[in-house]
């Protein structure tokens, strides 16, 4: 039920993604599809978080006619390394979310030039580096609702499920 | 046994109880499911590794690709749809306020260009007179070129990328090469140009943008044909242009209209580039006696970062196609 959820959810974002928010200059930095991705990846931690990331990277390469597999492998890490930092110190924590797409962004951007770098295409760093704060703030805005909204559609684990096995002292 | 309370802490259940807990689900954390989470993300980077692969190295996925592109285009049509009262309204506050602030600036302008187009009248009639005496054959126009109406699937999805996806393929003549051109860029109605097709699917194509950084278009000056030059991505702001290769000779002034010279590409992407076609104005210019070129600024007629519809002109069969 949670894949299907997780699916329909991410779905709706590569959608928003390549059809409406990219229409709006200021809005052109955003990643709408990378905050759903870590939101998700955050609260269930990080094999569905590489698999999520996987799946909308190949429909985005699709989407945008791209080389296939560039965005799936960033969005891979993403997921994977963001649903590692959810099941392990980030629990609870109110920041967790914000930091995790802060640095997620900053890297995602990087990571981008650096493919592109190695795959001979045009990687203009200077773009790169001009856009970001930008998509940092954007981003950012967009992580309270989407966040909330992710929380909602997929509630924490309680912390009795999480832990596997008690070690009793005494 | 020691008594628990029933609303007992982690702590008190970590430290002092005895009680087991409940079989577990949610965020694995055995060794065997760390090994498991290790070779999934492993096979998935591979997986990622090997697309790139095969899809940077050949055409192999290519029709898959463009299958996929398709099966998502009604979503895509579905979403725009959707979001259309919210994206009208937004341009329509917009444009009232840009309206007003324009309205005085146009006013002044209209009188200028009416002096202007009765001088341009008589000055197109003597051209195609004397073209017509000649026997004058020039380079391409717009008129020899098909059009083809498509709208924007995808826009650049962040600063790096410079392409937009159109829904319009090899099904409706498109290929490589092609010319393509925003239809409310310019007054006249022949477009400004934005780019050319790149990659093309049976429904769905790739246009390159002329900020991407292999782009670069033969250019002239409207008010002065002397001067040409290579239109190219200007880098640092991503919507900017410059007009290169000019030598410093030419008279270029700030808000001279840019448009394509007209040439015959060569190589295996061939590409023809009417002549006339509106790029850009001069923004700024300047140049010294250390360089050898003019530094020209262009800015483009349309903001390439948000296009909502495209005319793709496919060459006539007297053009070679």
């Amino acid at each position: 039920m949670n894949a299907l959820k997780a699916a329909f959810v991410l779905f709706v974002a590569c959608l928003l993604q390549l059809s409406v928010l990219t229409e709006y200059h200021a809005f052109r930095t955003a990643s709408i599809v990378l905050v759903v991705l870590l939101s998700i990846a955050l609260l269930r931690g990080s094999m569905f978080g590489a698999i999520a990331g996987f799946t909308v990277g190949l429909v985005l390469d699709t989407g945008t006619l791209g080389t296939l597999g560039v965005t799936s492998l960033l969005l891979t890490v993403a997921g994977f390394w963001i649903g590692r930092y959810g099941e392990t110190t980030a629990r609870d924590r109110f920041h967790a979310p914000f930091l995790s797409v802060a640095v997620v962004t900053c890297l995602y951007v990087f990571g981008q030039l650096i493919l592109q770098f190695v795959l001979g295409q045009p990687a203009p760093a200077d773009s790169a580096v001009h856009s970001l704060p930008g998509a940092l703030l954007l981003n950012l805005l967009l992580t309270l609702p989407v966040y909330a909204l992710a929380r909602r559609l997929f509630p924490p684990l309680e912390l009795g499920d999480r832990v596997r096995e008690v070690r009793l002292l005494g | 046994m020691r008594s628990v309370p029933r609303n007992r802490t982690v702590r008190i259940a970590v430290l002092g109880s005895s009680v087991q807990r409940a079989a577990p689900f949610g965020f694995p954390s055995s060794r065997s499911s760390a090994i498991k989470r290790r070779i999934v993300v492993g096979l998935l980077v591979l997986l990622s590794l090997v697309l790139i692969t095969v899809s940077f190295r050949s055409s192999a996925l290519n029709g898959v690709q463009g299958d996929g592109a398709t099966a998502l285009r009604p979503f895509e049509v579905a979403a725009n749809r959707v979001a259309r009262p919210f994206r009208d309204t937004v341009g329509w506050f917009h444009g009232l306020i840009r309206a007003k602030n324009e309205d005085t600036k146009l006013r002044a302008e209209i009188a200028v260009y009416q002096q202007q187009q009765i001088h341009d009248e008589g000055a197109v009639q003597q051209n195609v007179q004397l073209q017509e005496a000649l026997n004058y054959h020039g380079p391409p126009s717009v008129a020899d070129f098909r059009k083809v109406y498509a709208a924007v699937l995808a826009n650049p999805q962040n600063a790096i990328q410079e392409t937009v996806t159109i829904h319009a393929g090899s099904g409706d003549g498109v290929q490589v090469g092609d010319v393509v051109v925003e239809p409310t860029g310019s007054p006249d109605g022949t477009g400004a140009l934005i780019g050319t097709v790149d990659y093309v699917t049976h429904s769905v194509s790739r246009v390159m943008l002329l900020t991407d950084d292999d782009s670069a278009v033969t250019a002239t000056d409207l008010t002065n044909s002397s001067v040409i030059g290579s239109v190219r991505p200007g880098g640092g702001n991503g919507n900017s242009l410059i007009l290169d290769r000019v030598p410093l000779k030419p008279a270029v002034q700030d808000g001279d209209t840019i448009i394509t010279a007209g040439s015959l590409g060569d190589g295996p992407l061939k590409s023809m580039y009417p002549r006339g076609i509106p790029i850009g104005t001069v923004t700024s210019h300047s140049n010294s006696d250390a360089d050898l070129f003019q530094n020209i600024l262009v800015q483009p007629l349309v903001d390439l970062s948000s296009i909502q519809s495209v005319i793709v002109l496919t060459p006539s069969k007297s053009l070679g196609r």
